[in-house]
């Protein structure tokens, strides 16, 4: 839908809620027969017409919109239901993207906290969005397909993306690959998140294009963790040394984490299920073991090392587990 | 390159309070006085994937997860407990005695087998061993296929002795191949820490035990372990004999003494060289210890085997997958008995054993001779080898 359409779209709504305040009462829905009938404005309340109208989202404004009837029912049924309000700004934001009638329902019903929201603040969230190099297209699928991520102000973005560029050290337009291919990155714990990287670069010897392509913030921790620890446990991923090197030739990380469980388990692994799923128990009780160690356990040895990478790197367990009796 | 860094780091810190050091102070790792050391359980690895992979092929990466997981255990009920409720607790939790399972399972199919007419060549089963012969009385409890679930630890009954005790559940397969009689007389070779003799006590059918182990330390620990499973007047009736010398002798001292002779010889144990770095085999120190330990090995089973009656039954086992230290001695074994000592050993097959437990454990498809347990994550037993001969002279 052009922009241009959009825009025409919405000025005539501004003028239908300037000049046509029909409240709508709860449970009755009254249809507008006609589509040109302005009532009197009560002089009043001239201050705040543009106002009470605009908090409440009518009917009509909804099929004019483009939504069919049923459609508009829902719509409007959620609306009140949420008590948002500035739902018709919200409405407007989300029209400006662009975004179709049904795309707008879906995302209303996947996650009907956008109703509750500023549309000033949604419009600001979008431009941010924008600005970290969403573009038109993606901007929209991404919305269309995580639209929690309109709920995340501004400020939580940023701190995402400062980290995967400060401490990640991926680029920006990796950072923005990041953010389009894993949306839920962004409602991620910070220390999870670095954590997982630390797991990707240092345990499995992964390097930042690569976590990229492989889409690595898809998955949660404990199935990456599994997922490695099988196959290296299987003789079949090595860590690489100092220089980088490896007796064996690992497999690619989108190899391992983008394929299905079954994929992995036939073309990578070579394994069955009943094993890979003994396995995932075994390594559930084993994290959940060691994180009690850890809680008792003193500080981490302070080791006189210059390289902080090696630094970090000692601290891994690499896979030969130490009798715990 | 590393002028134009010492430079960078001259100019940055100089404004800080970190003083450039020179050059020729800075550590040289080609000079260090200790060299970089690779833990022991690297280096069982290392070792483990160069054979094994060679050996087992296929096999190898499920044996190498399993070995490096959590091991699974089985509970061999002390029959000595006064305790009444043992069994009944353990199988409430979920497990199950496999021995019993599993064996009447066997004879089920068997009953099966001999009502139908079999044109098939029973290549497979010897027909003379169809109905195996195991000691009914050693109960293992273990958790089902696929369930990880830990026992607790085992209780002391009212006289202090406990219920249960817990072991690799494939260590008692070597007890029940070497199938005690009632009355027999049995050897012990390598007993200590005392698993498998309290297994073999469980069949209440020795006459007379003899334990020995090598090591002082670990023939105490065999004796500890005696005392917390068994009542003090058992102890006491001279049933048990513990030494502590070096078994080769007891070939000489011993001649023809046993009816049953179970060699469980020391080994280099892959599932704990590969997970525990304490006193590991395969550190640099112990190297020609490990080098030698086919020859150790072999010279203790033929010590087994001269301390056999004629038509009494060895049992050689070990708990590493090693074709060195399994198949290997047991062949050197068998011929140095006949040309050195004329003694004539003859394998006893265990086919029909390992089908018969097939369900609770993997089994090695076609050994040479003897069979061999591999660890897999479902079944996360073993490795255990076991090789059963006869006396025949």
């Amino acid at each position: 839908m052009g922009t241009h359409v959009c825009r025409k779209q919405m000025l005539r709504w501004m003028w239908r809620w300037s000049v046509c305040p029909v409240a709508v009462s709860r449970g009755h829905m009254p249809f507008c027969s006609t589509q040109g009938e302005p009532h009197q404005v009560n002089p009043s309340h001239g201050g705040q017409v543009t106002h009470r109208p605009g908090n409440q989202l009518s009917l009509c404004s909804l099929l004019e919109m483009g939504f069919s009837e049923t459609q508009a029912k829902e719509m409007h049924e959620g609306a009140t239901k949420s008590r948002g309000k500035h739902v018709p700004s919200v409405m407007t934001a989300l029209l400006l993207l662009g975004l179709n009638p049904s795309s707008i329902l879906k995302i209303m019903q996947k996650c009907p906290e956008v109703y509750s929201l500023k549309g000033a603040d949604l419009q600001q969230r979008i431009d941010h969005l924008r600005k970290m190099g969403l573009v038109e297209g993606s901007l929209q699928r991404m919305i269309s397909h995580y639209p929690k991520i309109m709920l995340l102000p501004v400020k939580r973005v940023n701190m995402v993306s400062r980290l995967l560029r400060e401490k990640c050290l991926f680029t920006i337009h990796q950072v923005t690959e990041i953010l389009r291919d894993s949306p839920e990155v962004l409602e991620e714990d910070l220390a999870q998140l670095e954590y997982k990287f630390q797991y990707a670069y240092f345990r499995m010897g992964v390097r930042q294009p690569e976590m990229v392509k492989a889409k690595l913030f898809r998955l949660p921790l404990s199935e990456l963790r599994c997922r490695h620890c099988f196959l290296e446990r299987r003789g079949l991923y090595q860590t690489p040394d100092k220089k980088g090197q490896t007796l064996i030739l690992n497999p690619a990380l989108k190899d391992v984490l983008c394929v299905s469980e079954e994929t992995y388990l036939t073309q990578v692994a070579m394994a069955t299920a009943e094993e890979f799923h003994v396995f995932r128990k075994l390594m559930a009780r084993e994290q959940e073991e060691k994180g009690r160690e850890d809680e008792y356990s003193s500080d981490e040895d302070e080791e006189d090392k210059d390289d902080v990478l090696h630094r970090r790197k000692h601290h891994w367990n690499t896979g030969y587990k130490k009798d715990r009796k | 390159m590393a002028a134009s860094v010492l430079t960078r780091f001259c100019i940055n810190k100089s404004k800080g309070s970190i003083r450039f050091i020179q050059r020729r102070y800075r550590v040289k790792t080609k000079w260090a006085a200790t060299r970089p050391t690779f833990p022991a359980t690297e280096l069982a690895l290392h070792n483990f994937d160069t054979s094994y992979s060679i050996q087992l092929r296929d096999l190898w990466p499920s044996i190498r997860v399993a070995m490096l997981s959590e091991q699974k255990y089985g509970a061999l009920i002390n029959s000595f407990s006064s305790a009444p409720n043992v069994i009944t607790e353990l199988e409430a939790q979920g497990c199950k005695d496999f021995i019993s399972i599993d064996c009447t399972r066997n004879e089920v199919h068997q009953s099966s087998l001999d009502s139908m007419t079999s044109h098939r060549d029973s290549a497979e089963l010897d027909p003379a061993a169809l109905q195996p012969s195991m000691s009914p009385d050693i109960k293992c409890l273990v958790f089902p296929k696929g369930d990880i679930s830990r026992f607790n630890p085992a209780r002391p009954d009212s006289s202090g002795i406990l219920g249960y005790y817990l072991l690799d559940a494939a260590s008692v397969l070597p007890v029940l191949a070497l199938d005690v009689q009632p009355g027999h007389t049995v050897l012990d070779l390598c007993a200590a820490p005392g698993g498998k003799t309290l297994a073999l006590l469980q069949t209440h059918s020795v006459n007379h035990l003899w334990a020995n182990d090598l090591s002082g330390s670990r023939t105490m620990r065999l004796r500890r372990t005696l005392q917390s499973y068994l009542p003090k007047e058992f102890l006491e009736e001279n049933k048990i004999h513990i030494t502590s010398t070096d078994g080769r002798q007891l070939g000489m001292t011993e001649e023809k003494s046993f009816e049953r002779v179970l060699v469980d010889v020391p080994c280099t144990t892959d599932r704990h060289s590969a997970m525990v770095e304490e006193n590991n085999i395969f550190k640099r120190s112990r190297t020609k210890e490990r080098q030698k330990l086919p020859l150790l090995q072999t010279q203790l089973l033929l010590a087994g085997i001269q301390a056999t009656r004629g038509g009494g039954n060895i049992v050689y086992s070990t708990c590493s997958l090693s074709q060195l230290q399994n198949e290997c001695v047991v062949q050197q074994a068998i011929s140095l008995a006949q040309q050195e000592l004329g003694i004539t050993v003859q394998v006893q097959d265990l086919r029909w054993f390992a089908q018969c437990f097939s369900d609770t454990f993997h089994f090695a498809p076609q050994l040479s001779v003897g069979e061999l347990v591999l660890p897999h994550l479902c079944a996360n037993f073993g490795p255990i080898y076991m090789c059963k001969l006869q006396r025949m002279n």
